[in-house]
C-alpha cells in the first residue's frame, strides 16, 4: 500500500480492530526488520531510517491535527497505535518533539513558530529534548534556578538542566527558565526555545545506575537566543507546560515494563528447571495474576478516554501500581538465579537471561514522571481529598 | 468494553440496591448474635425488587440481567453489610425449578444451597448418596442455615432438595466472626427430591458475587475512615494532614480500584464468553484479589482508628469481621490462585 493510500484512510472512523490491522500492515510493509525489538532505546544514528520512513508516511505525529501534519488520531485511537507498535516491537524514535513540543506549539505558539517549527520536526531536521529538570529542582520542580535575563533584544540564559533524555542526540532544547525572582515560583517561569549548537551550551552525558549514557546535564553559560524564542507569554510557561500534561500520563502506568519482566521471568525458570517447582510456580501464578488485574485496571481507564471522557488526578494510581509491580518481578528474579545476579552479563552472554539489568531498570520507574512518594501526596490531597 | 445498555441496567440496580442498604448500620448491629441473623421483612422486600431471579432468563420469570449486574448489586449489599443471605440464595435460585423454587424467588420460602462436602475446597468432590429417595449426606458451613426453610444439598454432578424441618435432617449451628452463624448439616436418610445439577457455574457466579461484596465491604471501610481522618485532631492537627497516613490511604484506594477492575472484567468476560476457561481463571482471579484486598484494607482501617478501632462500639470493626467471614467464603486467594495456575499453566514455549 503507498503512503497516499494510508494516509487516505480516516483513521478516527474505522473500529479499532479495522484500525489494529491497518496499523500491522503498515509496520509489516514498512518497519526495517533489524530494529524491532530492540534491547534498549536506540540512538538517532541507529532509528533514523525509521524515523524518515514514518515522516514520509505521515505517521510520524499520530497525535497532531492533520493540518499540521499529524494523523489526527483522537486519545483512544492513541492508545490503540502505541498498543501496537509495542506488540510489533517497533523502535522507539526521538519523540520529545513530537509528543511534548509539538502539541505545546499548537496550542500556544505563534503563527511564525508553527510555521517554522513544526515541519521541522516532522522532517527530522530538528530533534528535540526536554531542559525542566535541575540539580535542585526534581520533584519540586517549581523551584527551578536556570535563569533567562532580556538584554539588548536577546535572552541571555544562564544555569544548569539535568536527566535532559537523549540531549547528546538533539539539535534543540525546550527549557523552563525562570524570567521573574520577584514573584511566587510558578509565576516566573516562562518556556524558552534553545538551539543546542549556540555559543555556551555544553552538553555532558551522565553515566546512569545502568552503566548507560541516555541523560545528560546541559549547562548554559552566558547562552544569547532571540527574543522571539519564547513561546507564549513571558512568565506563563509552567501554567502552559502544566495544561499540556493531558492523557499521555496513562502511558507511564501501562502494563508493558510489568508484562517484559514477567516474560523474563517465565525464561529463567525455565533454563533454571524450575517449572515443576512448587514455590517458583505459586510466585510466577501470583504475578501473572496481578499483572492481569493490572491491565484491568489499565484498561477501565482507557475506556474513560474511549466514551470521551478526560483523566483526572486518579490516573497516578496506575503509575504507582505498575512501579511496584515491576520493581517487585525483577526483585523475584534477581533472587531466584543467586550468584548468577551478581555477574556484569548473564552466563550464556544473552540478554534473555539478564534479570539484573532489569532490576537496576526498575529502579527508575518510581522516581521518574514524579516519584511514587510525590504521586502519593497528589492522590491523597486530589482524589481522597485529604489534609 | 461495557455497553450502554448494560450500564444503563447496572445503575438501575444499583439505585434499588441503594435505597434497601440504606446505610443502616444500627440494624445490623442489632441482628448480630441472633438467629436466624437476618430480617425476613427486609428479605421480603428484596426478594419482591426481584433480585433472587435477576440471573435467570425471561422464560424463568427472571430479568435476565448480566454478571456486571448482579455485581454492582453485591457491590452495594457489601457495602452496607447486608447480613441478608442474597449470594446463597441467588445460587440456590438457579440450581432448580418447580413450584418450590417459585415460592424461593418470592421470598416465601427460603431455600438455601448446601455444597462443601469438604473444607478449602472450591466445589463439591463427591457425588450424592440418595437411595429410595433418601439422602445421606453431610454438608458443613452452610451459611445462615437456621434461617432455611429448604437445602439444596449439592453434589459433583447431582442436587437434592430437602425440607429442613424433614425427619433425618440435624442442624448444628455455628456463630460466625460477623455475628452470623454457619452451620453443619446431617442429612440421614432425609426424603429428598433429587435433580441433575452442574453447579460448576452457579459457583463460579456466586465466588464473583462475592468478591463483589467485598469490594463494597472495603469501599465502604474507607470512606469511614477517611471521614474520621478529616475529623481527628491529634498533636494539633487533623490526622489527615499526616503524610505517612495519607499513604496508608492512598495504598487502600488502590487495592479497591483493582478489585474493582479486576472484578469488572471478570463478569464482562463471562458476559460475553459465558463459562470458558479463561472467564473461570479471570473469577479465580478476580475473588483471590478482592480477598486479599479486603484483608489488607480492613485491617489497616482499623488501624488509621488508633484506639477506637479496637473497640466493639465503632463501627469500623463491623467491616473487618464482615471480611473475615466472607473473604475466605468460596475460597480464598491461595486456592484462586492454585485454580488459576491450573488453568493458565506456564507456557514452556519462549
Amino acid at each position: 500500500m503507498t503512503y497516499e493510500a494510508y494516509q487516505r484512510a480516516d483513521y478516527n472512523a474505522l473500529s479499532d480492530d479495522a484500525f489494529r490491522s491497518l496499523i500491522r500492515r503498515f509496520l509489516t510493509e514498512n518497519h526495517p526488520p533489524e530494529l524491532r525489538h530492540p534491547p534498549k532505546r536506540l540512538r538517532w544514528i541507529e532509528v533514523k531510517p525509521w524515523y524518515m520512513i514514518l515522516s514520509a508516511a505521515g505517521w510520524l505525529a499520530p497525535n497532531w491535527p492533520r493540518q499540521h501534519g499529524g494523523m489526527g488520531l483522537d486519545p483512544a485511537k492513541q492508545l490503540v497505535i502505541v498498543d501496537e507498535y509495542e506488540r510489533f516491537g517497533a523502535a522507539r524514535t526521538p519523540d520529545h518533539g513530537i509528543m511534548l513540543l509539538g502539541p505545546l506549539l499548537i496550542t500556544y505558539g505563534s503563527e511564525a513558530q508553527k510555521a517554522h517549527f513544526l515541519p521541522k520536526i516532522l522532517s527530522g531536521e530538528h530533534i528535540w529534548c526536554q531542559g525542566y529538570s535541575e540539580p535542585n529542582a526534581g520533584s519540586d520542580l517549581a523551584s527551578l534556578r536556570t535563569e533567562a535575563v532580556l538584554d539588548g533584544g536577546e535572552w541571555v540564559v544562564n544555569g544548569q538542566k539535568t536527566w535532559t533524555t537523549l540531549a547528546t542526540d538533539a539539535s534543540w532544547i525546550f527549557c523552563l527558565v525562570r524570567t521573574d525572582k520577584t514573584r511566587k515560583k510558578q509565576e516566573g517561569i516562562s518556556f524558552l526555545l534553545i538551539p543546542l549548537n549556540t555559543p555556551g551550551v555544553t552538553v555532558r552525558p551522565i553515566i546512569n545506575l545502568e552503566l548507560d549514557t541516555e541523560f545528560s546535564e546541559v549547562f548554559f553559560d552566558d547562552v544569547r537566543v532571540p527574543q522571539d524564542n519564547i513561546v507564549g507569554e513571558v512568565n506563563q510557561g509552567w501554567t502552559m507546560a502544566k495544561n499540556l500534561l493531558g492523557f499521555e500520563r496513562i502511558f507511564l502506568g501501562s502494563p508493558r515494563l510489568a508484562a517484559a519482566a514477567l516474560v523474563k521471568l517465565r525464561r529463567l525458570g525455565v533454563h533454571y528447571g524450575l517449572t515443576g517447582d512448587e514455590g517458583f510456580v505459586a510466585a510466577y501464578t501470583q504475578f501473572r495474576m496481578e499483572l492481569e488485574d493490572h491491565e484491568a485496571l489499565f484498561s477501565s481507564v482507557a475506556d474513560t478516554l474511549k466514551r470521551g471522557g478526560r483523566l483526572g488526578p486518579e490516573v497516578s494510581f496506575l503509575k504507582l501500581n505498575l512501579s511496584d509491580l515491576y520493581q517487585r518481578i525483577t526483585q523475584y528474579g534477581l533472587e531466584l538465579v543467586a550468584e548468577d545476579g551478581a555477574l556484569l552479563k548473564s552466563p550464556n552472554g544473552s540478554s534473555d537471561l539478564a534479570v539484573q539489568t532489569q532490576f537496576l531498570n526498575s529502579r527508575a520507574v518510581s522516581i521518574y514522571g514524579g516519584t511514587t512518594q510525590v504521586q502519593k501526596n497528589i492522590l491523597a490531597k486530589a482524589v481522597l481529598d485529604l489534609g | 468494553m461495557i455497553p450502554d445498555d448494560v450500564l444503563s441496567s447496572i445503575e438501575m440496580i444499583r439505585d434499588s440496591a441503594r435505597g434497601i442498604a440504606r446505610q443502616d448500620l444500627g440494624r445490623i448491629r442489632k441482628l448480630r448474635f441472633t438467629l436466624p441473623g437476618f430480617d425476613r421483612s427486609v428479605w421480603a422486600e428484596m426478594c419482591s425488587l426481584g433480585w433472587l431471579a435477576l440471573r435467570l432468563p425471561e422464560e424463568r420469570g427472571g430479568a435476565g440481567l448480566s454478571l456486571l449486574a448482579y455485581a454492582a448489586l453485591a457491590e452495594e449489599a457489601g457495602r452496607a453489610l447486608l447480613p441478608e443471605p442474597l449470594i446463597p440464595a441467588i445460587l440456590a435460585s438457579g440450581l432448580f425449578d418447580g413450584v418450590r423454587h417459585e415460592q424461593h424467588i418470592a421470598g416465601e420460602r427460603l431455600v438455601l444451597p448446601a455444597w462443601m462436602d469438604g473444607r478449602d475446597a472450591l466445589e463439591p468432590a463427591r457425588s450424592l448418596d440418595i437411595r429410595d429417595g433418601r439422602l445421606f449426606a453431610h454438608r458443613i458451613h452452610v451459611p445462615l442455615a437456621a434461617g432455611a426453610d429448604d437445602f439444596l444439598v449439592v453434589g459433583a454432578s447431582r442436587g437434592a432438595l430437602v425440607a429442613a424441618d424433614a425427619p433425618g435432617v440435624e442442624v448444628t449451628v455455628h456463630q460466625t466472626q460477623d455475628g452470623g452463624h454457619v452451620a453443619d448439616v446431617r442429612f440421614d436418610g432425609a426424603p429428598c427430591q433429587a435433580l441433575a445439577v452442574d453447579p460448576r457455574p452457579a459457583l463460579a457466579e456466586a465466588t464473583l458475587a462475592t468478591a463483589a461484596y467485598l469490594l463494597g465491604l472495603m469501599d465502604g471501610a474507607l470512606e469511614i475512615t477517611l471521614a474520621y481522618l478529616r475529623q481527628r485532631v491529634q498533636f494539633g492537627k487533623t490526622l489527615d494532614q499526616f503524610q505517612v497516613l495519607q499513604h496508608m490511604a492512598v495504598d487502600a484506594r488502590l487495592e479497591i480500584q483493582l478489585s474493582r477492575a479486576s472484578i469488572g472484567q471478570a463478569a464482562l468476560q463471562w458476559d460475553t464468553q459465558g463459562a470458558s476457561s479463561a472467564a473461570h481463571a479471570a473469577i479465580s482471579r478476580a475473588k483471590a484479589r478482592a480477598s486479599a484486598a479486603a484483608r489488607k484494607v480492613t485491617r489497616d482501617c482499623i488501624q488509621l482508628h488508633g484506639g477506637i478501632g479496637f473497640t466493639d462500639e465503632h463501627d469500623i470493626g463491623l467491616f473487618l469481621r464482615k471480611a473475615m467471614v466472607e473473604a475466605p467464603r468460596f475460597g480464598g486467594p491461595a486456592q484462586h490462585r492454585a485454580r488459576f495456575g491450573q488453568l493458565k499453566p506456564i507456557e514452556q514455549e519462549c
